[in-house]
């Protein structure tokens, strides 16, 4: 009978203590509202959503809706886009509001960075396949005739519309997808939304911080094996973290790497001793065109355009010989992965 | 006298007993693995939630071709793909929380995720997001 007795309420406390732990475990991801995903496929990458809380769904799908309408407004590959329009014609008359907002951001953009970013490098980008699945090394000779072609400087941009110079086409590629997570972002907040974060391949905009309370840690990924090895974690809320780097999308010929970062002043992938280029920055629109500027510029004028407060923004940046250097900024927020050191960028 | 003895060594015992539960208790979530599970998605529908401590081969049935996933030691990675790219093979093997493989010409995505046993463990391996 004691026998009996010993042995069930061993068991009891055993069910108890185990029951406790699984409860806790239920509680841990019930505090702060459920976790609404998606994954979509479009601006020729993976995007992914993540939206917590009662209304997550709608949001998601929302913001599913608003992705489709902007790439169907500003693709390239798309015969019906408005920027195709636009590169068919010439120029446009109609113009709208977007495609307008987001042009004269890249002019911006273009003459901050004395021309490191430029959406009329397009001709390029096809003349070197990065377009379409087989890129390939063009002719020294087709390459100086197409960049003789390009240049925002030749783009006019006014009231009356856009007009572009003969041979030329445009590509606002290289903001768009920090446009649309700023997008995603407004009606992620607009639906009730406080913690989010979308991913548009690889291009991160986060609403608000993690629902346990704390920021947001965002991984920047290794150059070297970027799916699996990290330079560092960055503690973000609120921000866009865009990283731009030549493992992106690259060709190999004859032993020779050819990535798809051209530099628009020399018609070839950019070789600026950069390996990696990582902009926080509040808006991601900026973060986007920043981050490719950058990686084109090079460490020194990546610093130079940094200090000038021309922008309010945040790097790391990872040379071709293994320095990773951050700027003042960042250097609580950021710790790099392992045993890795960092040098910080002081503004002086 | 006799019965009394026995009584209060039954309590020692039994506290014991539940002291030591609650050890193994402390022991098996302090310790275990994250609980971490591997996510398959094709074209943004997830098809498997396999665990990540489970040894497991399988073919991934995406749009126009097939991807090999395996899983061993708690890592998964892309053994074989008849893919344009390869790049789903070239990306390695995964094993932290946020890491990703990605299949772009299949639409297959294979994610490490928290899994429904997640716990609240916070250290520099739980990755919301990766830049890149």
């Amino acid at each position: 009978m004691q026998g009996k007795t010993m042995i069930s309420l061993l068991l009891a406390s055993v069910i108890l203590v185990f029951s406790g732990c699984s409860a806790a475990d239920g509680n841990n991801t019930d505090v702060t509202g459920s976790k609404h995903e998606k994954e979509i496929f479009a601006m020729d990458t993976i995007m992914k959503l993540t939206a917590w809380g009662a209304s997550g769904e709608q949001a998601l799908e929302e913001a599913e809706a608003e992705i489709r309408r902007l790439d169907d407004l500003l693709s390239t590959g798309k015969s019906t886009s408005e920027v195709s329009a636009i590169n068919r014609s010439g120029g446009s008359t109609q113009l709208s509001d977007e495609v307008r907002f987001l042009a004269e951001r890249s002019l911006d953009i273009y003459e901050a960075t004395d021309g490191a970013f430029d959406m009329t490098i397009y001709p390029i980008m096809k003349l070197w396949g990065f377009t379409g699945d087989d890129p390939a090394c063009p002719s020294d000779d087709s390459i100086e005739r197409t960049l003789a072609l390009c240049g925002s400087d030749k783009v006019k941009l006014d009231n009356s519309g856009m007009v572009l110079s003969e041979g030329q086409s445009i590509d606002l590629g290289g903001i768009a997808k920090g446009y649309t997570g700023m997008r995603i972002a407004d009606i992620f907040r607009k639906n009730g939304i406080g913690s989010g974060i979308v991913s548009l391949g690889g291009n991160v905009q986060c609403i608000g911080g993690n629902p346990s309370g704390k920021d947001f840690n965002c991984a920047v990924a290794d150059p070297a094996a970027p799916h699996s090895s990290y330079l560092g974690f960055l503690k973000v809320n609120d921000e866009a973290v865009v990283t731009s780097g030549g493992y992106e999308r690259y060709f190999e010929d004859d032993g020779v790497t050819y990535h798809h970062i051209m530099d628009p002043r020399t018609g070839r992938p950019a070789k600026s001793g950069l390996s990696s280029v990582t902009v926080v920055c509040r808006d991601g629109t900026t973060a986007d065109g920043l981050s490719t500027a950058c990686f084109v510029m090079g460490a020194e004028k990546s610093a130079e355009l940094w200090r000038s407060g021309s922008y309010s923004f945040e790097l790391v940046l990872f040379t071709d010989d293994g320095r990773l250097l951050v700027t003042e900024g960042l250097s609580e927020r950021f710790s790099p992965d392992g045993d890795r050191g960092f040098e910080i960028i002081r503004k002086e | 006298m006799e019965k009394k003895r026995t009584a209060k060594g039954d309590i020692l015992l039994i506290a014991g007993i539940a002291a030591a539960g609650i050890i193994i208790a402390a022991a098996v979530l302090l310790f275990s693995p994250h609980g971490s599970e591997v996510v398959v998605r094709v074209d943004g529908t997830e098809k498997h939630r396999l665990p990540l401590t489970v040894d497991t081969r399988m073919v991934i049935n995406g749009r126009g071709g097939s991807n090999t996933l395996v899983i061993s030691s708690g890592e998964a990675w892309i053994e074989d793909a008849d893919c344009p790219d390869g790049l789903c093979i070239k990306t390695g093997r995964i094993s932290r929380r946020g890491q990703s493989i990605i299949c772009l010409p299949h639409r297959v995505t294979v994610e490490i995720d928290e899994g429904s046993g997640g716990n609240n463990h916070s250290s520099s391996a739980d990755i919301d997001v990766v830049a890149g």
